[in-house]
């Protein structure tokens, strides 16, 4: 807080607790289940027309899912956004498997946080209804009310940032708590991050046609963009040394972080795949480790034509062919802010597993980049160290490196 | 570690550059309120704008051509707290720089025209251009490729906290050796939206004056533009502390909260303390806050000459704290009734005499954060 505690450096982060949401499942479990078997989540859209959209899927979670895993209900639970029961639902279940985990800081990713509320509230202006509720729509719209409410949910207090780095959020906020750790300022950190589904970013993509008609195919040489998903992930940081003093349960440990800007232009990455690459390094630096030592990466991989290109040449440089490679968005759709939260969270379950996540509806990748795709079936390896990217717009590219702890 | 503010950059209703606005603050002017209309012709409210003026050393750049409101106020400034920190002798390697930026309400003005035409006409009628310049951090990316940031980069959203919970995170990354330098920007723009939304929430009132500290809040006045600073190893003025803040609960909550953080952050010792009071229920608060952490605190509010800025307070604040603790000089409090319930000191414009400042802002949106300043 003040200067005169200087940092310890190079301090290890243990991540002691997860919690998940997203289409692939309600918990850890599931979501583990979902990436055995390779399983499409991704269905046509449920909660706004896309009838003039061209793509008409995404990763949705079901009311009935929501409803049950945040447990909010009821009068109380008007005030609360989608996203909020998302963060709910996966907060609570990091909190069971680490009760008295209490964190110093909060570090959260989003793009959107509460839209919805701000579409209805424009939505009832223009077509001059009731606007009873507005002040209630309004107060909750800003995008960091939904993580500030899910705190208080579940009895957390303390300081809270909250990153808007586009695609890159959820990635963003699990490096800048872990770094928040390795400097010394912090023991604690809770981050992760949320996005729900929303008609405005809906549309959005699907204006600049980054959204696909058809399968979302990433690393493919027929892919045709993006389906939009949804979902949270949480993520319960701890400095290495508290964590094993009170025995906490170690499910694997953020070794690195990386993170670079792309400045060739707001929509689309420079195709030389210059600031991914910048991003991985860095992260390979910060873990003291070469790209020799990753077992896996769990790529952006969106399936738009330029993202891929620029990444797979990216990867391509740095780890050749002889590291596995899958974008899990194929199956879930792409979470936006929430992704990287959930994609760390994805790492972490491979590793525990030793399982490769797979890259569905994958069946020729590009030909001038030679990489080793995960294709289709999820497959047995052993994972020591992973790798997980999320790019966005505004250029900005985030990688983090995940470790097994018992590898450590 | 010590880190200093070494440049400084603002746009603001009462025009640009730190010397023009602080001579119009001292001279006790406030901005003048405009119409910020609805093109679907609903009635109009009122708000503080930037002028055009302003904005005559903005930078040329292909990015800016389409770019929002927001995003040019936030280049705008940021070069300029460039500029001035080089002129100071500062010098800036953009290679060893990293861009922190404060938002709020975001580019609420394309953001609104994107949504209406899929309300009106269906998503066949979305634009493909204004969607991107709705993302929160398409401010920051279009003044990192202005710059040549090719780092970090940072957007942090917030309500009227953020900006200095921006500089708590810039703090924290220039624990990083690779870091020299860290540009910190909050940008907010006007739009008849946000207005009419912040009327529903019960927060505006129709016309200034914005009455700080008043006995029953009577309500604020939306404003317009940035602020940069930036944060160096060496400069004018030493950022003794920055406190990553908190959240309230309830209206009730923040008064404890906020007298927590100050004192967490030293405030028993300063001269001063600078607030956003701007008219609302957050006004009570820090009085309350103040009152018991900093009781002999000269307080300052820039909100009735130049409104509540949002997403850009907390950067007014600071350039307001550090331009004083170097000119030793205080801008009069404007509008604080004699008969409110709380009395801060309000001497009349003109030197006086401080060594520390102490920034705090109470959010309308349950954040509060603090940053300390003194001089070097």
């Amino acid at each position: 807080m003040t200067f005169s505690a200087l940092p310890v450096k190079n301090r290890r982060v243990a991540v002691v607790a997860a919690g998940v949401l997203s289409p692939l499942g309600a918990g850890l479990g599931p979501t583990l289940e979902s990436l055995r078997v390779g399983r499409d989540c991704v269905t046509p859209v449920t909660r706004f027309p896309v009838d003039h959209c061209r793509c008409q899927t995404a990763g949705q979670i079901g009311d009935s899912i929501l409803l049950e895993a945040s447990g909010i209900e009821g009068p109380r639970g008007a005030r609360w956004d989608r996203s909020g029961r998302m963060v709910v639902a996966a907060l609570r279940e990091a909190q069971r498997q680490d009760p008295g985990f209490q964190p110093q800081l909060t570090v959260f990713g989003t793009t959107s946080g509460g839209m919805t509320f701000g579409e209805q509230y424009y939505r009832a202006l223009r077509a001059e209804q009731t606007l009873r509720r507005a002040p209630r729509w309004i107060a909750n719209y800003p995008p960091q009310k939904p993580i500030i409410d899910a705190l208080e949910a579940c009895g957390i207090s303390g300081p809270c940032q909250v990153i808007a780095n586009a695609c890159a959020s959820g990635t963003n906020a699990i490096g800048r708590a872990a770094a928040c750790i390795r400097s010394g300022r912090y023991d604690r950190v809770l981050t992760g991050g949320y996005d729900a589904l929303s008609e405005l970013v809906f549309v959005g993509f699907d204006s600049l046609q980054a959204a696909t008609p058809d399968k979302c195919r990433p690393f493919d040489r027929e892919r045709n963009g993006m389906v939009l998903g949804e979902g949270a992930a949480v993520l319960a940081l701890e400095e290495m040394n508290s964590a094993r003093q009170r025995g906490a349960h170690l499910l694997g440990e953020i070794a690195g972080y990386g993170i670079s800007t792309d400045n060739h232009h707001l929509t689309q990455p420079d195709p030389s795949g210059v600031g991914p690459r910048r991003a991985m390094v860095e992260a390979l630096a910060s873990a003291g480790i070469g790209a020799d030592a990753v077992d896996y990466v769990n790529a952006h991989g969106t399936a738009t034509t330029f993202n891929d290109a620029a990444e797979g040449i990216a990867l391509a440089e740095l780890f050749g062919d002889r590291v596995p490679v899958s974008s899990t968005k194929g199956m879930m759709g792409h979470s936006l802010g929430a992704a990287g939260a959930i994609e760390a969270v994805i790492c972490l379950l491979a590793m525990q597993e030793n399982l490769l996540p797979p890259n569905i509806h994958f069946q020729r990748g590009d030909e001038a980049v030679a990489l080793t795709i995960v294709a289709n079936e999820a497959r047995s390896a052993e994972l020591n160290t992973t790798l997980s990217n999320s790019f966005g717009f505004g250029g900005t590219n985030a990688s983090v490196v995940l470790r097994k702890t018992s590898h450590a | 570690m010590s880190l200093y503010l070494a440049g400084m950059g603002w746009i603001t209703p009462l025009g640009s550059g730190v010397a023009e606005v602080w001579e119009r603050l001292l001279r006790g002017e406030e901005a003048l309120a405009e119409d910020v209309v609805d093109p679907s012709g609903r009635p109009p409210y009122r708000a503080f704008r930037v002028p055009a003026a302003a904005l005559k050393d903005l930078p040329v750049h292909a990015r800016l051509r389409r770019a929002s409101a927001i995003s040019r106020f936030a280049a705008a400034a940021g070069t300029a707290a460039l500029r001035d920190a080089r002129e100071k002798g500062v010098e800036i390697d953009v290679a060893r720089m990293a861009l922190v930026f404060a938002i709020s309400n975001g580019g609420v003005s394309y953001t609104r025209r994107f949504y209406h035409d899929i309300v009106a006409s269906g998503a066949g009628a979305a634009s493909p251009l204004l969607f991107p310049e709705t993302v929160f951090n398409a401010p920051a990316s279009h003044l990192a490729a202005l710059l040549g940031i090719t780092g970090a980069t940072y957007t942090l959203v917030g309500d009227g906290a953020v900006g200095l919970s921006a500089l708590n995170m810039a703090e924290e990354l220039m624990t990083d050796e690779a870091l020299d330098y860290c540009l910190v920007v909050g940008a907010e723009e006007t739009d008849w939206l946000l207005s009419d939304a912040y009327t529903k929430w019960r927060l505006l009132r129709s016309q200034p004056p914005i009455e700080p500290f008043a006995c029953s809040p009577h309500g604020t006045i939306l404003s317009e533009g940035a602020g940069a600073v930036v944060v160096a190893r060496r400069g004018f003025v030493r950022i003794t502390a920055t406190h990553p803040g908190g959240s309230y609960k309830n209206r009730r909550q923040l008064g404890d909260v906020a007298e927590t953080i100050l004192r967490e952050i030293g405030a028993s010792s300063a001269d001063r303390v600078v607030t956003n009071a701007n008219g609302t229920f957050v006004d009570a608060a820090e009085a309350f806050a103040i009152s018991r952490a900093a009781p002999k605190a000269h307080v300052y509010t820039a909100a009735p000459a130049l409104g509540e800025g949002v997403g850009a307070s907390g950067l007014w604040q600071t350039i307001i704290a550090a331009h004083g603790l170097v000119t030793r000089s205080v801008p009069p409090l404007l509008h604080a009734p004699a008969g409110g319930s709380f009395h801060p000191a309000n001497p009349a414009a003109g030197e006086w005499p401080h060594r520390q400042t102490v920034v705090m802002g109470c959010g309308l949106n349950q954040q509060v954060a603090a940053v300390s300043l003194a001089l070097s």
